[in-house]
C-alpha cells in the first residue's frame, strides 16, 4: 500500500492448490454420499428388518449410541494401543533381522530356510496356539501382530541391505570408516526406501490381523466390536466397527505413512508416480 | 516434510489432554459430597441407561458388582482410588454411599 492507494500482491501459489485439494475431497465425498443415499432408498425396497439389513440412520444411531455409552472409545484406544505395539516390535524385530540376514552369510543360512518356513504360516493358524500359550487378551493380539508385520519389513529390509550401492560401501571403507559407520552411513540410508515399503506393507496386513485377533482372542476393541454386534443381533454395531476400521486405516495413511513414504521414498525419486500422487 | 504427522500428533494429544481434564472434572463433582471417602466403600453408580456387559465388566474391575437395577450398579468393597476411575467415566451420571444391603 503506498500513497493511499491498494495495491493488491500477486495471487498466493499456495490457493491453486489448496483448492485443487479442496475440489478433489469433494469428489471422494460425493461418492461416499451417493452410496449412502442409495443404501437408504434401497432399505425399504429390500424390505428386510434391521439385524438383516440396517439402513445407514440405523448405524448413525448405533455410532451415537456406542459413543454414549463409553464403549467405542474404549474400543478404538485398546485396539490402537495393541496395533501401535504390534506394528512398533514387529518393524524393529524386522529391521534388525533383515540387516542381520542381509549382512551376515551363516545368519543367512541358518535363519532364511526358517524364515520362509514360517513365512508361509498364516497368523490366524498362530493364534490359537498363543491363546493356549498366552492367554485371551493383549499379549496373544500383539504377537499376532508382530507375527504379521515382522516379514515384509524383513524381506524388504533385506532387498534394501543387498541392493546398498557397493561403490559407496567401498568409499566409505577406504576413507577408514568401520564396520558400524559403513552400517550408519551407508546400507542404512540406502535400505530406508525398503524399510518403509515393508513399513507400510506390514500396516496394512497388522490393520487385517488386528481384526482376526480381536475377534478370536479378545473381548474388547474394534474386531471385537464387529463380532459381538452380530452375536446379539446388533448388526448396525458391526457396521459402524466396520466403517470405523475403514475410516482408522484412512486415516492412519493419510497422516502418517504416506507423508513418510512421500519424505523418503518419492522424495529420492524411486516412484514414478511421486508426482501424480501430491 | 512431516508437518501431516507431527500436525496428526498434536490434535490427537490435544484430544487426549481435553479428555483427561473433562474426566478429573467429572472426578471432583461426582466425588464432592462422598468425601472423605473410607478405605472400602459401598456405593450406587448411576447411569444415564441400563447398564450393558461392558460397563458391568468395566465396574466388575474395581470392585464386587451386587446388583444391577434399572440404571444404577451397586457395588460393595470400593477403594478410593477405584472410584475416582468410576468417577472418571463419562458415562457415569452419578455415585451415591450405599449401604450395602
Amino acid at each position: 500500500m503506498s500513497g493511499g492507494t491498494l495495491t493488491l500482491g500477486a495471487p498466493s501459489p499456495v490457493a491453486p492448490r489448496v483448492r485443487r485439494r479442496f475440489g478433489r475431497m469433494l469428489k471422494g465425498c460425493a461418492g461416499v454420499f451417493l452410496l449412502l443415499a442409495l443404501w437408504q432408498i434401497s432399505v425399504p425396497l429390500v424390505g428386510l428388518g434391521p439385524y438383516f439389513y440396517p439402513a445407514p440412520t440405523d448405524v448413525g444411531a448405533a455410532f451415537v449410541d456406542l459413543v454414549e455409552k463409553g464403549i467405542l472409545p474404549v474400543y478404538l484406544v485398546d485396539s490402537m494401543a495393541r496395533y501401535t505395539a504390534g506394528l512398533g516390535i514387529g518393524a524393529l524385530l524386522g529391521v534388525a533381522c533383515g540387516v542381520l540376514v542381509g549382512l551376515n552369510r551363516r545368519a543367512s543360512l541358518a535363519l532364511s530356510p526358517l524364515f520362509k518356513f514360517l513365512f508361509a504360516i498364516v497368523e490366524v493358524a498362530w493364534i490359537p496356539i498363543f491363546v493356549v500359550w498366552f492367554g485371551y487378551g493383549p499379549k496373544t493380539i500383539v504377537l499376532a501382530l508382530i507375527y504379521v508385520v515382522f516379514f515384509p519389513v524383513l524381506y524388504n529390509t533385506l532387498l534394501g541391505v543387498r541392493t546398498a550401492p557397493q561403490v559407496l560401501v567401498n568409499a566409505v571403507r577406504s576413507l577408514g570408516a568401520s564396520r558400524l559407520q559403513v552400517l550408519r552411513l551407508v546400507i542404512l540410508p540406502s535400505a530406508l526406501p525398503g524399510i518403509i515399503t515393508g513399513l507400510r506393507v506390514g500396516a496394512g496386513f497388522a490393520f487385517r490381523g488386528l481384526v482376526f485377533a480381536e475377534i478370536i482372542a479378545a473381548k474388547t476393541g474394534i474386531g471385537y466390536l464387529i463380532f459381538e454386534g452380530t452375536q446379539s443381533q446388533q448388526t448396525a454395531r458391526t457396521i459402524v466397527g466396520m466403517i470405523v476400521m475403514g475410516l482408522l486405516w484412512l486415516g492412519i495413511d493419510q497422516f502418517y505413512l504416506r507423508p513418510v513414504e512421500r519424505a523418503t521414498i518419492e522424495r529420492w525419486g524411486l516412484t514414478v508416480d511421486a508426482e501424480q500422487r501430491r | 516434510m512431516l508437518r501431516l504427522p507431527a500436525l496428526a500428533t498434536a490434535v490427537l494429544v490435544a484430544l487426549t489432554l481435553a479428555f483427561v481434564a473433562s474426566g478429573w472434572q467429572g472426578e471432583r463433582r461426582k466425588l464432592a459430597a462422598l468425601l472423605p471417602l473410607p478405605p472400602q466403600g459401598s456405593y450406587a453408580v448411576t447411569l444415564a441407561f441400563a447398564p450393558e456387559r461392558f460397563h458391568q465388566v468395566q465396574l466388575q474391575d474395581k470392585g464386587r458388582v451386587v446388583e444391577v437395577r434399572g440404571h444404577t450398579v451397586y457395588m460393595k468393597d470400593v477403594a478410593p482410588p477405584a472410584l475416582a476411575d468410576i468417577a472418571r467415566e463419562y458415562w457415569v451420571t452419578s455415585i451415591a454411599a450405599w449401604s450395602g444391603t
